[in-house]
């Protein structure tokens, strides 16, 4: 485990062992407070509601369980979802808090997640001349496929496991993709 | 989803707790309304709600699934080819309201709760199957999984958070991806 450094933090990890038997909605105030051995009150002050709490969470999570591999390419890109996508099947408890922290209303965070920053930089770098629509256009799809939502539509309302979420992502990846002439992409 | 999702059929008394608790969460921006003033705006009793609605994800769900049936109700596709269409409407349907988006949203992402994250897919199936029924099992997957995502109020939320798209723009950006994924079944129809 990690060793918690603050109040905030502490109330994090404490919330994360608890999503190891229970879903977000059954881990209270005052379940999380007995856990971590401080005033139910301790814990409002620091989380006001459960959407500072959700976000705060699924931050943490995603730093400390789903760090996003480095990627340029496209190629690399897709090895760092397909990573992602494996790490979520092993660990669903916390991808689906991710899932659903990333379908609340902004809170804390309105900063854009790493990974659409960094899908937008591999965009300026393979497809330099293309018009600014569709740059946003391909970025926001890939963006989506690329997230926790998908995996986790796949994984409940389709039954499928991370091999096929995979396959689901290249396939959709590649029909982006070719939407845009042959001549965008740059030498690499 | 392309038709009105499949929603029991809900008492006159449940239709006015599910609206009057939608109207409480436009009013007050969350949904961390207690069931005593929902019951008020209802002109219910209290123990009412409780009785229909035994706990909050009870009530989540069954407000999720009532906004998608009315507020953000999509047309009725007859073809697989229209789905980019609707798509287009429904991106600008929840624009329109956005806390009620956000509630559905996030209602659909409750995991194992009993959220269902594609309410749209069966009728996906029906279609993509009635026009291209050529495609293999992996193809036919990745098509309806895609559409059934686009088709979904997760995209609006997340091209407005991450991108900082406006209504135009993100009904722009989700038909044209479900266009994408349609490009390579375009010329596929059975005769």
């Amino acid at each position: 485990m990690e060793e918690p450094v603050d109040t905030a933090t502490a109330i994090l990890a404490s919330a994360a062992v608890l999503l190891r038997e229970r879903t977000f909605d059954d881990i209270s105030y005052r379940v999380l407070a007995d856990e971590v051995g401080i005033s139910e009150r301790t814990i409002y002050r620091q989380y006001p509601t459960r959407a500072h709490l959700l976000a705060a969470l699924s931050n943490w999570i995603e730093q400390t369980r789903f760090p996003l591999p480095p990627f340029v390419t496209v190629s690399d890109f897709r090895a760092a979802v397909h990573e992602r996508f494996r790490a979520f099947d092993t660990l669903p408890a916390y991808a689906y808090v991710g899932a659903r922290a990333s379908a609340i209303s902004p809170t804390l965070d309105t900063e854009p997640a790493y990974i659409t920053r960094a899908i937008e930089a591999m965009l300026d770098v393979a497809a330099p001349t293309l018009n600014r629509r569709d740059r946003r256009r391909v970025a926001a799809s890939l963006r989506y496929f690329s997230s926790a939502m998908f995996w986790a539509r796949l994984r409940t309302g389709f039954d499928l496991d991370a091999g096929e979420i995979c396959d689901a992502f290249d396939r959709a990846v590649d029909t982006v993709l070719a939407k845009l002439p042959d001549a965008t992409w740059a030498e690499p | 989803m392309t038709e009105p999702t499949a929603v029991p059929a809900l008492s006159g008394t449940q239709e006015a707790i599910l609206a009057a608790y939608a109207g409480l969460i436009e009013e007050v921006g969350s949904d961390d309304v207690s069931n005593r003033v929902i019951a008020r705006r209802a002109g219910i009793a209290e123990r009412t709600v409780f009785r229909n609605y035994p706990t909050r994800v009870d009530l989540l769900l069954a407000t999720a699934a009532w906004l998608e049936a009315t507020v953000f109700a999509r047309e009725e596709s007859h073809s697989i080819f229209d789905i980019p269409l609707a798509i287009r409407d429904a991106m600008q349907r929840y624009d329109a309201r956005p806390e009620l988006a956000h509630v559905v949203a996030e209602t659909a992402m409750r995991g194992v709760n009993g959220a269902t994250p594609s309410p749209g897919r069966a009728q996906l199936e029906r279609l993509l199957d009635g026009e291209v029924p050529s495609l293999d099992a992996a193809q036919r997957r990745a098509v309806i999984a895609a559409l059934s995502h686009l088709d979904s109020v997760g995209t609006w939320v997340t091209f407005r958070r991450e991108f900082g798209m406006d209504r135009r723009d993100i009904a722009d950006a989700a038909a044209w991806a479900a266009e994408a994924v349609l490009d390579r079944i375009r010329d596929r129809v059975a005769p």
